[in-house]
């Protein structure tokens, strides 16, 4: 296994040294570039993030092999990303790409990654939306496991339930009307 | 006859994959055999992994937010001020102190409480009235600083700690319907907050400031609530925002009731302008005695607070899991006038409020 492939699983299971040993190694050339491409360094930033988040989700496919190196992916993913951005804020089409030093005629070539990557966005964002009607201690209870990670064990000590097994059974009722919601809402 | 609960069980082993050969065979033809079973299955399905893909996207995407903080924190270049920039603020806080002489009489009264017909004006400072001549000057300010959210603000109240992790309490009125709050911190940074619990009737709202990390100041609360109401005449001071900059104001408690004899508030000898709904009540030992609600319509200098004993039955009342526990010692008293005010602007905020 090559260092590129050991640093996109770790990746894929969140690592944080490697996210930072990735983000770092190609934060100067991606966010350089689009700054000098009209954005500012906050949305370069953005973009950026938006861009390891893309390389985040195919790498949690076990199947996933990069075919081509993380920065050339990350690149091309966040120059897509930019035009996209400058095409909505200008409702133009797109600026045709530069031939920059680093156009190998791949700009296009994520399309697909980046059209699953805008889908998911949406349903995560419904799935949000769900989660927010729900009331407390059911929102709070969902969140502090699924998004915080925390233990069962730590969920019943914070919300004040006698025991773990207690705050379970609480949990899968909180889903159950997460369920009703998200699903009555339309959402398939 | 499986009940919900044995369903996401099931579902959730199967997630985890530790459910045995066996029991996924049973599982397969159950399916196989009991249709709306088998939906009922895969959406709790489908909403498990769901969470659990969405929660894991969240924490990268925090990561990501840290060491991008992180990065930001370490290269910080020498603070440099453009010129044009600078006058930008001085412009800005100029206008805004302008417009708000000239509009200070259009006081929103907008509530739906009838007793507070006319004679009670709120003091929540309507943004939205001259946002036409201020608001691109505002934006302007906000484009240089990190974390500014998009929308544009349309209200303005005071708020203050309750703890040092982001626990704040301002008025219900000044967060009423509100899209998103964010709390404008000393430094100057946004933080955004979300309602915790509220009294509409006492016009209480507890906050809680989302980013985990966030801390008012130093150490604990350098400040106690009072108990019980404090008698008449006793000298108070507050500390709000009815401009970008905190503004001290004195007077002192004229009645131990209220806005028609209501005993959970103060009648104040006070000044209040808009965008002070909220601030502080302060006596001069350093106590939170109450908090600005509102004032008088009809007379110059009659403000109502509401008394920290409502404020105190309020937080009593929120889920333990919330765990605000309340500074007892106070480390003010023995602390001049000033030295007080130094130590309490960390704790005090400026709230802004967007609504669309």
């Amino acid at each position: 296994m090559d260092t590129e492939q050991l640093l996109l699983t770790s990746l894929a299971m969140g690592d944080r040294v490697a996210t930072e040993q990735i983000y770092n190694q190609h934060y100067p050339v991606v966010t350089k570039w689009i700054q000098n491409n009209g954005g500012a360094e906050p949305d370069a930033a953005d973009i950026y993030q938006e861009a390891m988040v893309v390389l985040y989700e195919k790498s949690q496919d076990e199947s996933f092999r990069l075919s081509c190196r993380i920065g050339t992916y990350l690149f091309a993913v966040s120059k897509h990303l930019w035009y996209k951005k400058i095409a909505r804020q200008q409702k133009s089409p797109g600026l045709l790409p530069d031939s920059a030093e680093y156009d190998d005629n791949r700009d296009w070539a994520y399309e697909d990654d980046i059209n699953a990557h805008k889908e998911r966005e949406l349903y995560y964002s419904q799935l949000n939306t769900a989660l927010e009607q729900l009331g407390e201690p059911c929102r709070s209870l969902l969140k502090a496991f699924y998004h915080e990670d925390k233990s069962m064990q730590d969920i019943a000590t914070s919300f004040g339930y006698t025991n773990p097994e207690n705050a379970k059974t609480q949990k899968y009722k909180c889903l159950g009307r997460l369920r009703k919601i998200f699903y009555n809402a339309g959402v398939k | 006859m499986l009940t919900e609960h044995n369903i996401w069980q099931l579902a959730e082993r199967y997630a985890d994959g530790t459910l045995p050969q066996q029991e996924l065979d049973a599982l397969e033809q159950k399916k196989a055999s009991d249709s709306a079973f088998a939906t009922e299955f895969n959406e709790c399905l489908n909403v498990m992994r769901s969470m659990n893909d969405a929660g894991k996207q969240a924490r990268f995407r925090n990561t990501l937010k840290d060491i991008q903080a992180a990065n930001t924190a370490t290269a910080k270049p020498l603070r440099t001020i453009p010129l044009h920039q600078h006058y930008w603020r001085t412009a800005a806080v100029a206008a805004g102190i302008a417009l708000l002489t000239s509009l200070s009489t259009l006081w929103v009264t907008q509530h739906n409480n009838n007793k507070m017909a006319s004679q009670y004006s709120l003091l929540k400072r309507d943004l939205e009235t001259y946002k036409r001549s201020q608001s691109r000057l505002i934006n302007n300010i906000q484009q240089q600083q990190q974390n500014t959210p998009a929308a544009e603000v349309r209200y303005t109240g005071t708020g203050f700690a309750l703890t040092n992790d982001g626990y704040l309490v301002t008025n219900y009125h000044v967060t009423e319907g509100a899209d998103s709050v964010y709390i404008q911190s000393r430094n100057g940074s946004y933080h955004k907050a979300y309602t915790v619990g509220y009294d509409q009737k006492a016009d209480i709202a507890i906050l809680k400031i989302e980013d985990k990390d966030f801390r008012f100041g130093k150490g604990e609360l350098p400040y106690s609530f009072a108990p019980n109401k404090r008698k008449l005449g006793t000298k108070v001071y507050s500390l709000g925002f009815p401009q970008d900059e905190i503004v001290y104001n004195e007077g002192y408690i004229s009645s131990k009731n209220g806005f028609d004899g209501d005993s959970s508030q103060y009648r104040l000898q006070m000044p209040a302008y808009p965008g002070q709904s909220g601030a502080p009540i302060i006596d001069p030992n350093g106590n939170v005695v109450a908090m600005i609600t509102g004032k008088d319509a009809s007379s110059e200098g009659t403000t109502y607070a509401v008394s920290s004993k409502a404020l105190m039955t309020l937080v009593q009342s929120l889920p333990k899991s919330n765990n605000i526990k309340l500074s007892k010692s106070n480390k003010l008293n023995n602390l001049t006038l000033e030295q007080q005010i130094e130590k309490l602007e960390y704790y005090t905020c400026s709230i802004k409020v967007y609504k669309k």
